[in-house]
């Protein structure tokens, strides 16, 4: 078969009792559709190439054909499980090149919806990690439908918000296209209140298990060094000792009115970054919170309601703007001609960056452990083949 | 009686690993006497929100019961995979849409032709059923789409009511529309 | 009634019983897992479900066969069949009540112990005979683990065998008719806590399933397999669960000792059986797995210390409680 040699890694594919094994696109815990070819000695994996490219849609070219009023709800597909972040960044860099005020409202509104969005994305990464670990038959099947019934509870409210449970269209230039039906906010707290409780008890099914610990602890550990060189970002950089969360360094969207806390923890492991997420959870379930307690009234939108395809034109100018998803740092690069469609739109996909780093941690573990790290990068192939 | 060396042999670290793992028994084995959440469908249909984005239908005037749709055409350009096709047929007094397909297999449930109707003649319904084993019943024509409007209820969802809850300009009517609207329907459903 | 009759008609008749029970309590497992994870299990096919068992059957057993090219096709044909043998012939030594069995022979453990290690033979065809990557890994983590795993399991079979004074299946029940010897202090719980860990792993349970691991291996060593030979698979692994079961059961649950008439003592057995299988099942939908090498070093480090320990200790127990003279 032919092997894409576009890894820099060198392989060195001599040695006695060599197999070469394909992790192929379909496979259970591929996490979308990745080829991971394997060199493997025994049990021990000593090469990976990626093979990344099944799931492309063409995004980018799609994207300078639709107008910048038709697009933001295709941007949703690009991170499938997270889809309010890849619209964020869409619109956010539309906004900048037009100079387009956001009111306060809509900015409240925004962070409670990504906020949401990050718990049902990690609720939905420690289902299919514990059931890559435990097998679909198994314990991690267990776990997998617990965090699937409460990520449930939030598509169910964003269903009532939007109308949509997984791929929606909540954003547009100048806003969000829903403001919050009457008692919204007091399921909001509901739920959050309960799926707080849920993930204390998640917790606790894990974090002294011996089984789970001998799994995560030491496995795939990425140095600091590493992590800056490769340019991995989100919970994967800041579970190797690096304190950089973009919602911190380049607040946006009003995240600098709320008080929360960025999670960092030095070990570097799998085990590190299972952490940094169930703490995110919390801090996230905290910003909803002062979201609602705080939201001001006002207009969901500075620009008029849509009456035609072409009614949103950004002047000439180009912009990259930033949002922290669930996974690293999303962004969108946007170079608008004054028309109302944009002339080249670029996704730096925070899986894409993040999977650069498998090469240089799995060599050298066990063909469970494959598994194991890969769910812990936790990458959505919507947004590595875009 | 003279016990078996093997509990002493790392104590603690055997007592630790075992509270680990009843711990984890007990929170599945509590789970055994939760109600499940299954939803028994087709039997039991769930009460879909009022926001619902489900089928696509087309509806009549509520005043005068003609055809609401003027055949302008904007729902057909505003589409982001490009699912609908209308064909306008003038006449004096209005507006007619002479052919309207939508390509209901296509479509991304967006509510983008919901929004930038003028009359608010496309409206999404609060239901999703239309089981089919057949593509080609998912093309749905101007019959088909008018008898889905009468055949499922309308979510809340249309293109005036949508641009009032946006505009700045008009946020004063919006505000009182939306109020209106409130008073009227019931209250959205709560969690789990 | 002739006697050459009997020994044709009870193994038949017990064949039958097992297999019944073997694919009924398949339909347990799903159900029990299912309102574990806050869901209904099958429901549609028959009341309740009840039907779900046969309706598989009968699905298996149209399905199409499929060998793959290059898979060597005797091994390959062969492996169900070698698989599932030693997994039917366990229950011919196990008593269901006294004098109910069909060969309760005098060295009835030491067969059973020795035959259901037998299945390995069969799981390594499988996996060699399939010609698939995915599938000799599986079997060779296979070798690896069952071996290993099976002498703590012999040796914590043991203890009862030694509490008893005998191999005879019947004698070690009935030797129980005071104390149950789970209930047997410090002793007994050891021995059933090890006889317990080393039932998950000889059988591929959760924690110690590294050989099929659906997310790494898909299925391991039975992923060519479909239709009959499939479902002979699932057959033979399911009959070997039910079987340690049964085996459990009477080595450390008293058999078919409960309160009511004698005839009711195969009910009662087969009750101490399924809660002893729903131990099982448990374990398995609440943990995670562990790695091949975490399986192994748990066996060799410390398995199989911990029960020969055991061992020793219990027949320091013996002769201090009876004397020499046994």
């Amino acid at each position: 078969m032919a092997t894409p040699t576009l890894s820099r890694v060198e392989l060195d594919y001599s040695g006695g009792e060599r197999l070469t094994m394909n992790m192929g696109p379909q496979h259970p815990s591929a996490h979308g559709v990745f080829r991971a070819i394997l060199t493997l000695e025994g049990e021990t994996v000593v090469g990976v190439d990626a093979v990344i490219g099944y799931l492309h849609r063409c995004h980018e070219k799609l994207s300078e054909t639709l107008t910048y009023a038709q697009y933001p709800s295709i941007a949703s597909k690009t991170d499938y499980v997270a889809a309010m972040t890849s619209e964020f960044a869409y619109v956010m860099a539309a906004e900048e090149i037009g100079k387009i005020e956001v009111p306060k409202r809509a900015q409240y509104l925004r962070i409670v919806t990504a906020e949401l969005q990050r718990v049902a994305s990690h609720l939905l990464w420690l289902g299919t990690w514990c059931m890559d670990m435990g097998g679909a038959l198994g314990g991690g099947a267990t776990i997998f439908l617990y965090c699937i019934r409460e990520r449930e509870l939030i598509l169910d409210l964003f269903e009532s918000l939007v109308g949509a449970r997984l791929l929606y269209g909540f954003y547009q230039v100048g806003g969000v296209r829903y403001d919050i039906p009457s008692g919204w906010a007091q399921s909001c707290r509901q739920t959050i209140d309960l799926i707080e409780q849920r993930i204390g008890e998640y917790e606790g099914l894990l974090e002294q298990n011996p089984f789970f610990m001998a799994r995560a602890h030491g496995v795939g550990v990425i140095s600091r060094e590493l992590a800056e060189d490769v340019g991995i970002a989100g919970p994967l950089l800041r579970g190797s000792n690096v304190n950089f969360d973009l919602r911190r360094a380049a607040p946006y969207s009003s995240y600098e009115d709320f008080k929360f806390a960025v999670p960092v923890e030095a070990a570097g492991d799998c085990f590190a970054r299972y952490r940094v997420r169930m703490a995110e959870f919390r801090e996230s379930i905290r910003i909803v919170r002062q979201v609602l307690d705080g939201l001001p009234e006002g207009a969901i939108s500075s620009r008029p309601g849509l009456k035609s395809v072409a009614q949103v034109r950004i002047p000439k100018g180009e912009a990259y703007s930033r949002v922290e998803g669930p996974r690293g740092e999303v962004g969108c690069y946007l170079v608008a001609d004054g028309s109302a469609k944009p002339y080249r739109m670029k996704w730096r996909g925070a899986s894409f960056s993040n999977l650069a780093v498998l090469p240089h941690i799995i060599p050298g573990h066990k063909v469970a452990d494959v598994v194991a790290i890969m769910g812990s990068v936790d990458p959505v192939f919507g947004e590595v083949d875009r | 009686m003279p016990v078996s060396d093997t509990r002493s042999k790392n104590g603690t670290e055997v007592g630790a690993i075992l509270k680990a793992v009843l711990t984890a028994m007990r929170v599945t084995f509590l789970n055994l006497f939760r109600k499940p959440v299954t939803v028994h469908y087709p039997d039991v249909i769930r009460k879909y929100p009022e926001r619902y984005r489900g089928l696509l239908a087309l509806v009549y005037d509520k005043e005068t019961g003609e055809e609401a749709c003027i055949g302008c055409r904007l729902c057909e350009f505003v589409c982001p995979p490009a699912v609908i096709k209308v064909e306008m047929l003038k006449s004096e007094k209005r507006n007619y849409a002479k052919t309207f397909t939508l390509e209901l297999y296509a479509c991304e449930f967006c509510e983008l032709c919901v929004q930038v109707c003028p009359t608010d003649a496309i409206v999404m319904t609060r239901s999703f059923d239309m089981p089919t084993a057949d593509r080609r019943e998912m093309l749905l024509d101007k019959d088909r789409l008018h008898a889905l409007g009468l055949q499922h209820q309308p979510s809340w969802a249309t293109g005036n009511l949508l641009r009032d809850m946006q505009g700045p300009p008009k946020m004063a009517r919006a505000e009182a529309a939306h109020a209106k609207k409130e008073e009227e329907t019931p209250k959205v459903g709560g969690a789990a | 009634m002739p006697a050459w009759i009997t020994p044709i008609i009870a193994p038949f008749i017990v064949l039958n019983v097992v297999i019944g029970i073997v694919t009924y309590v398949t339909l347990l497992e799903r159900k029990f897992a299912a309102r574990m994870q806050s869901r209904i299990g099958p429901y549609r096919v028959g009341p309740h479900g009840l039907l779900q068992p046969i309706a598989d059957a009968l699905k298996l057993m149209m399905k199409e066969d499929v060998v793959p090219t290059r898979a060597d096709r005797r091994v390959f044909n062969l492996a169900p069949i070698v698989f599932l043998i030693p997994c039917m012939l366990i229950f011919a030594t196990i008593p269901f009540a006294p004098g109910l069995g069909v060969a309760d022979l005098n060295i009835g453990i030491l067969f059973f112990l020795a035959v259901s290690s037998m299945e390995i033979v069969g799981l390594f065809m499988a996996g060699w005979g399939s010609n698939n990557k995915y599938a000799l890994l599986s079997a060779m983590r296979a070798v690896n683990q069952i071996i290993s795993y099976d002498l703590p399991f012999i040796f914590a079979a043991l203890v009862p065998v030694m509490l008893a004074g005998s191999l005879k299946l019947s004698d070690i029940a009935a030797a129980q008719s005071g104390l149950w010897f789970v209930f047997y202090p410090v002793i007994g719980q050891l021995a059933f806590a090890a006889f317990v860990v080393s039932t998950l792993a000889a059988e591929n349970r959760v924690p110690f399933d590294i050989l099929e691991a659906e997310s790494e291996l898909v299925a391991g060593f039975r992923v060519e397999y479909s239709g009959m030979k499939f479902a002979l698979i699932q057959l033979g692994e399911y009959a070997h669960i039910v079987g340690t079961s049964f085996l459990g059961a009477l080595l450390f649950l008293g058999a078919w000792a409960g309160p009511g008439p004698a005839w009711l003592g195969p009910l009662w057995f087969l009750l101490k059986a399924m809660f002893l299988f729903l131990l099982v099942t448990w374990i398995r939908w609440s943990f995670v797995r562990i790695r091949v090498d975490q399986i192994l070093a748990l066996s060799w480090k410390v398995l199989l210390p911990a029960t020969l320990a055991l061992l020793v200790a219990t027949s320091i127990v013996v002769v201090w409680r009876h004397g020499a003279g046994v």
